[in-house]
C-alpha cells in the first residue's frame, strides 16, 4: 500500500552566528548547512496494517509523513501511497488518504465543527449514507455534538483533537496519517480514538500509520512497528517482533523459604553477575537479566536450585523498555540528529 | 474539463454561502470594516474636491473625471477583495506557522482551497457599493453615454482589473514560501496600487512607467477610464496581455513555491 524507496529528504539552514556582529554578517554571507531529515529510506507497509512509526525526535518521522502525505517533495527517491507519488499526484492523493497532524489544525478556524463537516462532506464528495454512518459514529463516541456551534479557534485543545480525528475518518480514507493524534485527550477520549481506528481497519480495511509519544496508542492501536533512526530504517516486523529485540529479560517470582528479601536478593546478584533482582512489596522477586550474557534456562535452573518456588511467570518486555532503547540510543555522544544541539541525556 | 468546472463552482457557491452566513456571524467586524472603509473612501473623495477648488482641471482631468476614475478604481479591487483576501494570511502567517499544509491534502486545487476560505469578504462588498456609486454619479454628471461596445467591454475591463490586482497580491504572497513571511512586501505593492485612483498624468513619469509596465496598476482602472470617458484607446491593446502575462507569472511563481514548500515544525 505504501512504498517509499530511498526516500531522501534535505534541508538547507542558514547559518547563523551567535551575538549582533554575528547576525550581521549571516545578512551579508548567505551560508548554508544541508541537514537530512531523512536519509535514503526504504520500506513497505502493506495494505491493512497498523504501523506505529518510531523514532527519537528528529528521526525524521514527521518529515517522511509529510513526503507520504504529499504536503513535501523528496530531495531525491520516491514513494507511493496506493500506488501513487503523493506529492505529484496531491488532488488524487487526497482521496485515498485521511491526516492528522496533532499540533496543526486542518479545520476551518473561524467556523464551527459542524460547518467544517459540512464543507468536507463537499469537499470529498462523500455519499450521504456514508456521511450519515460516520457522524453518528462520531456523535456517539467523541460526543462532537458536545462541541457545539463554537467556532473551531475558541475550542479547547482536546476538544479540537476530537474534531481534528472525525474530521480525518469522515471520508473513509483507505489510509490514516496520524501524526500525534491524541494530545490533548482525556483516558477516556483516547480510549474512544483506539476504539474507532481498530472499528475502521476492522470493517474497511483501511491502513494505518501512526506516530504517538503516548505508548498506550502505539500498543493499543498497532500491529506493526516500523523504527527509524538518524533517518534510517533500523527495525521493520512486527509489534511482537519488536518487543523480541529487547535487550532484557525478566522473571517474577514467590517462594517459600522464609529468607529475608536482602539476603535473597544478594544470593542472585552474586550467583549471577550482571543480573538484578528487585523485591517488590508482596513479597515477590523481580529478575532482570541481559538476554545476550543469560539464556532463561540458565536463570530459572538457578532459581530452582536455589529456592523453593512457590509461582513464577515471566512478564513480555514492555515496550516503553524497547523503544527507551532505541530513543537512548538515537542520542549517543556525537549523534544530535535533529541539529538542535541538544546534549546527549540518556533515555527519552 | 466540464465535470470538473461544474464541481468547482458547485463547491464555490457552497463555500461562498458560507462566507456570506460568516458574514452575519460576525456583524461587528463587518460594521467596523465597512465604517473604516467609508472613511478612507471619504477622506479621498473630500481631498479630490478640496485640490478642484482651487484648480479646475488637473493633468487635463476635470473634477467629475477624477471622481469617475476614484470610484472606477473601487470595482476591480473590490471584486478582488471579495474572492481572495486569504492570500494576506498566506503572507502573514500561514507558511510561517506551517499551517498551508492544509490546502495539500484535500482533494481540490491547492489555490482555490485557499481563496474559498475566506470568500465574500465584507470590505469587498463596500469597495464594490460605493465604487458603483461614485461612478453612477460622476458618469451622469458628465453626462457620459458610452457606446454598445463600451458597454459590453466595462464588465470585461473591470474583471481584467481584479485579476490583476489578484496577481499582483498573489505573486507577493506566494514569496513567503521562499521567505517565510513577505507581509511587507504584499503592504507595499499595495500602497502602490493606491496610485492607481488617480490620473497617471500627474505622476512623475518614472512613476507612471512604473505603474504601466512594472506593477500594472494602471490597467486596473486608469487605462479604462481613459478608454470609457474619451474613447482613447492608447494603451487598451496592452491590457489583455498584460493581465494575461502577470496572472501567468503570479501562477507561476505559486506553483514553484508549493512545490518547496516545507511544513515546519513537527
Amino acid at each position: 500500500m505504501i512504498v517509499a524507496e530511498r526516500l531522501v529528504k534535505e534541508f538547507r539552514l542558514a547559518e547563523r552566528k551567535p551575538g549582533l556582529l554575528g547576525s550581521l554578517s549571516t545578512l551579508l554571507t548567505r551560508r548554508h548547512r544541508v541537514v537530512r531529515a531523512v536519509d535514503d529510506v526504504s520500506f513497505e507497509i502493506p495494505a491493512g496494517t497498523k504501523t506505529a512509526y518510531i523514532g527519537a525526535n528528529g528521526a525524521g518521522k514527521s518529515t517522511t509523513i509529510k513526503m507520504l502525505t504529499g504536503i513535501m517533495t523528496p530531495t531525491s527517491g520516491r514513494c507511493t501511497v496506493a500506488g501513487l507519488e503523493p506529492y505529484r499526484n496531491r488532488q488524487r492523493n487526497a482521496r485515498t488518504i485521511g491526516v492528522v497532524f496533532g499540533q496543526r489544525s486542518q479545520l476551518w478556524w473561524d467556523l464551527s465543527v459542524p460547518d467544517s463537516f459540512r464543507i468536507l462532506r463537499r469537499v470529498y464528495d462523500i455519499p450521504e449514507p456514508v456521511y450519515r454512518r460516520n457522524l453518528d459514529l462520531f456523535r456517539e463516541l467523541l460526543d462532537i455534538d458536545a462541541l457545539g456551534s463554537t467556532p473551531v479557534r475558541q475550542l479547547s485543545l482536546g476538544q479540537r483533537m476530537r474534531a481534528e480525528i472525525a474530521a480525518s475518518l469522515l471520508h473513509d480514507p483507505a489510509v490514516l496519517f496520524w501524526d500525534e493524534p491524541t494530545i490533548g485527550l482525556d483516558m477516556v477520549l483516547k480510549d474512544a480514538v483506539r476504539h474507532l481506528v481498530n472499528r475502521a481497519h476492522r470493517e474497511l480495511g483501511t491502513t494505518v500509520v501512526l506516530t504517538s509519544h503516548d505508548i498506550a496508542d502505539i500498543a493499543a492501536i498497532c500491529d506493526s512497528a516500523l523504527v527509524v533512526d538518524h533517518g534510517r530504517v533500523v527495525h521493520q516486523g512486527t509489534l511482537k517482533d519488536l518487543l523480541r529485540t529487547a535487550d532484557h529479560r525478566s522473571v517474577v517470582f514467590d517462594h517459600r523459604d522464609g529468607t529475608a528479601a536482602g539476603t535473597v536478593r544478594a544470593r542472585i546478584e552474586t550467583g549471577l553477575p550482571g543480573v538484578r533482582a528487585t523485591p517488590d512489596d508482596g513479597g515477590r522477586i523481580r529478575v532482570d537479566y541481559p538476554a545476550g550474557r543469560y539464556t532463561s534456562r540458565q536463570v530459572l535452573t538457578f532459581l530452582l536450585d536455589h529456592f523453593d518456588l512457590a509461582d513464577w511467570y515471566a512478564p513480555e518486555p514492555g515496550l516503553e523498555d524497547v523503544l527507551r532503547r532505541i530513543y537512548g540510543r538515537a542520542r549517543v555522544p556525537g549523534g544530535t540528529p535533529d541539529g538542535t544541539g541538544r546534549t546527549p541525556d540518556g533515555a527519552a | 474539463m466540464t465535470r470538473t468546472l461544474t464541481r468547482y463552482l458547485r463547491l464555490a457557491w457552497f463555500l461562498g454561502g458560507v462566507g456570506l452566513h460568516r458574514l452575519a456571524a460576525y456583524r461587528t467586524d463587518f460594521v467596523l470594516g465597512a465604517g473604516a472603509f467609508l472613511v478612507r473612501v471619504g477622506i479621498q473623495t473630500a481631498v479630490v474636491g478640496l485640490v478642484f477648488r482651487h484648480v479646475p482641471a488637473v493633468g487635463g482631468w476635470s473634477y467629475h473625471e477624477v471622481l469617475f476614475l476614484l470610484g472606477f478604481s473601487l470595482l476591480p479591487r473590490g471584486l478582488d477583495h471579495l474572492f481572495t483576501d486569504q492570500l494576506w494570511e498566506l503572507g502573514r502567517k500561514l507558511v510561517q506557522r506551517g499551517e498551508f499544509y492544509r490546502y495539500l491534502v484535500r482533494p481540490v486545487d491547492p489555490l482555490f482551497s485557499l481563496l474559498s476560505e475566506r470568500f465574500f469578504h465584507p470590505d469587498g462588498l463596500g469597495e464594490l457599493v460605493v465604487g458603483a456609486v461614485l461612478v453612477g454619479y460622476a458618469g451622469s454628471e458628465l453626462g457620459l453615454s458610452l457606446s454598445p461596445v463600451q458597454w459590453v467591454l466595462a464588465p470585461v475591463l473591470v474583471l481584467c482589473g481584479a485579476l490583476l490586482h489578484t496577481s499582483v497580491k498573489l505573486l507577493f504572497a506566494s514569496l513567503s514560501f521562499w521567505t517565510v513571511t513577505s507581509m511587507p512586501a504584499m503592504y507595499a505593492a499595495n500602497q502602490v496600487s493606491e496610485f492607481s485612483a488617480y490620473p497617471l498624468d500627474i505622476y512623475h513619469p518614472s512613476l507612471k512607467a512604473l505603474l504601466t509596465w512594472v506593477l500594472p496598476f494602471a490597467f486596473t482602472a486608469y487605462v479604462p477610464c481613459v478608454y470609457l470617458l474619451s474613447g482613447g484607446t492608447g494603451l487598451l491593446g496592452w491590457l489583455p496581455v498584460v493581465t494575461a502575462g502577470a496572472l501567468a507569472l503570479a501562477l507561476t511563481v505559486w506553483c514553484r513555491g508549493v512545490n518547496r514548500y516545507e511544513m515546519t515544525g513537527s
